[in-house]
């Protein structure tokens, strides 16, 4: 009798949450199942996907240096836009949380603007304004400051600028909600204790805002390294990322197989980064916040 | 020479006047409370003594030395605020020891000084831990501690008490009375609580409305209240609308509704419509006989060491208490007479405008 009551009880919160599972099951865990299955196939030029089990793309992508040069400018550029974002958007952060309506409205449309464009267009706006001829150079060269065009477009620098500006919404959201959690008779606290306002910032706020920076760090780092419109568009065809190299080799080369093993990969490094430093954190902020 | 002057303080945003011309003068080491209903303005008072508002005019002047431009952080001044803004991500030491971090006292200096302070307020052995894993009346002690180890000119203390339970609240009251008479240092109390202001203070200045209607001893603010807002705003009072009929040297009579009463005059200055203010404890309950009044009990409500009646009379309904002496009191229903002192009575100006 009581077993029968029990399994009763437990049986409503599943048959709820069925139509979400499903829609998971089905949408998302489906084809990330078929693309791991699909990676320990094997590929002929003449004959296309061999079925099979091996290790043969994995073993590819892990001794190819080609593919190591790949992974390594895509988590280099992940570190870079993620550390460009913190530093540029906690400290935007800050100045939203400070400024007063209206303006504090305006600038967070401005702020949050990026999101709301569709990424092609907003990238190819700014090919159009880092381009070779575009806006920027046009205007350095009339102006008389640079003599030959700045090589932006199709650089790494390029795509860093992109994807810092796309990106930097993540990281002030973030920050601002753990500056809402700031008690402001705290700053006011640390001036009449005779700290400079920069002190205040550099030993009070930072360090309270910091759960939000480091957050953010990890929505901006995922972001980044999975990215695929920006640097497509403004990395041009050789500046590769391991989103790009695995969209070639789906649908250029046709070796779905090792396309899969790239995405694969991608996935299991970054949830490798993202738990070591999740794990890091908590450990650091564990006592003082909870 | 005063050690804290206010002087013409002025505080508007746009058209609204947040503070009114404030004067205020306050010895050294003297304790003294604002006190006001909510948007009275003592909060804002405060903030420009702290440095956190500039004043639209006037000036605040401490030691002598004008303050009124001098940026906050170079004040001296230790504040407790309302939610006591502790730094949660440090312990406790290192909350009590930033102050003097700033003021680059050295590193054996502000050990030893941390926890003398730390002993002060009794939380010696709470040093490394931090604010959350600590309760709201030890969380005020680290902030009045990390107020106190700078060795402030001016304490300010913003609501602290506020946020603690009603028990906890009154031993903190005096903890809080009893450190700082042995620091000594001169301290503005800003409250809306008036039996924390009148238990804890050498004096009192009630705000309305952001002037200063009163300053002075508790004492004398709640027995001499100058306008209807202070009998009002410090205790409860029965407030009665009346009319002065004869005077006699310093006595008057004032009547009110069908009953006629006496009442001092001190001044002189009384006449005509007044309003006439009866603390609760002044009056008395007796046998209907004996009263100079008789009325009937509506309702009546035990609070321990004491009882609280509301009594029906031809002057209105009476808010009356008594202490429990430990006899059986009047129940509800029952006829009564209330009699009460000439010296109970205050008799105000009923002014057009107050506040």
């Amino acid at each position: 009798m009581a077993e029968i009551s029990a399994r009763r009880r437990l049986l409503p919160p599943y048959l709820l949450s069925a139509p979400a599972l499903l829609l998971y099951l089905g949408l998302f865990m489906a084809p990330l199942a078929m693309t791991l299955m699909l990676s320990f196939n094997s590929f002929d030029f003449y004959k296309g996907i061999l079925p099979g089990f091996s290790f043969v793309n994995y073993l590819e992508v892990v001794t190819d240096e080609y593919f190591h040069e790949v992974f390594l400018r895509t988590f280099g550029i992940s570190l870079a836009v993620t550390v460009l974002c913190a530093l540029l958007g906690t400290p935007e952060a800050y100045i939203l949380h400070r400024m007063r309506n209206p303006w504090k409205s305006l600038f967070m449309l401005a702020i949050l603007g990026p999101l709301l464009i569709s990424v092609v267009v907003r990238t190819l706006g700014w090919a159009l304004l880092i381009g070779d001829s575009g806006v920027l150079n046009d205007a350095l060269i009339g102006a008389g400051l640079i003599d030959e065009p700045i090589r932006l477009i199709f650089t790494t620098t390029g795509v860093i600028i992109a994807l810092v500006h796309v990106l930097i919404p993540f990281m002030v959201l973030s920050v601002w909600a753990s500056l809402q959690k700031l008690d402001p008779a705290v700053e006011q606290a640390g001036l009449s204790l005779g700290a400079s306002q920069f002190t205040v910032l550099r030993r009070i706020v930072v360090p309270q805002v910091m759960p939000g920076v480091l957050s953010g760090s990890l929505i901006v780092f995922a972001l980044t390294a999975s990215a695929f419109a920006t640097p497509a568009i403004l990395g041009g065809r050789r500046l590769k990322v391991v989103a790009t190299t695995a969209y070639d080799e789906y649908l250029n080369t046709l070796n779905w197989p090792l396309g899969a093993a790239i995405a694969v990969l991608l996935l299991i490094a970054n949830v490798i980064i993202i738990a070591t430093y999740n794990k890091v954190i908590e450990k650091k902020y564990a006592q003082a916040f909870q | 020479m005063s050690f804290l002057r206010l002087e013409g303080l002025v505080k508007r945003y746009g058209d609204f006047t947040a503070v009114d011309n404030v004067e205020l003068s306050v010895e050294k080491g003297e304790f003294v409370s604002l006190l006001g209903p909510s948007g009275c303005g003592k909060t804002t008072t405060l903030q420009m003594i702290a440095g956190f508002e500039v004043p639209t005019q006037g000036r605040v002047i401490i030691d002598g030395k004008d303050m009124t431009d001098v940026k906050a952080s170079q004040r001296g001044i230790g504040i407790v605020f309302q939610s006591y803004a502790l730094f949660p991500h440090m312990p406790v030491a290192a909350n009590v020891s930033f102050g003097l971090e700033m003021r680059k006292v050295s590193k054996e200096e502000r050990k030893r000084r941390v926890m003398q302070t730390l002993e002060l307020v009794h939380l010696q052995d709470f040093a490394q831990r931090f604010p959350r894993e600590l309760s709201g009346g030890q969380r005020q002690r680290v902030a009045l501690a990390r107020a106190l180890v700078i060795e402030p000119e001016v304490l300010l203390l913003d609501e602290p008490l506020s946020a603690l339970d009603a028990k906890i609240r009154e031993d903190m009251q005096i903890e809080l009375r009893s450190i700082q008479q042995k620091v000594g240092t001169t301290t503005i109390l800003v409250t809306h609580d008036q039996s924390e202001a009148m238990s804890m203070s050498d004096r009192v200045a009630v705000m309305n409305e952001g002037r200063l209607v009163q300053v002075g001893a508790p004492y004398d603010a709640y027995e001499f209240p100058e306008d209807l807002f202070v009998s009002n705003f410090l205790g409860k009072t029965n407030l009665l609308e009346g009319k002065v009929t004869a005077r006699n040297g310093g006595e008057v009579k004032v009547r009110i509704g069908e009953a006629e009463l006496e009442a001092r005059d001190v001044d002189g200055s009384i006449d005509g419509r007044v309003n006439v203010s009866v603390r609760p404890e002044k009056l008395h309950l007796t046998t209907p006989q004996d009263g100079a009044l008789q009325g009937r009990v509506l309702t009546r409500i035990f609070l321990g060491n004491h009882w609280v009646y509301q009594v029906q009379s031809p002057i209105g309904r009476l808010l009356v208490t008594q202490q429990n002496t430990g006899q059986d009191s009047a129940r509800e229903g029952e006829e009564v007479g209330i009699s009460w002192s000439v010296d109970g009575i205050r008799v105000l100006a009923a002014e057009a405008d107050h506040g």
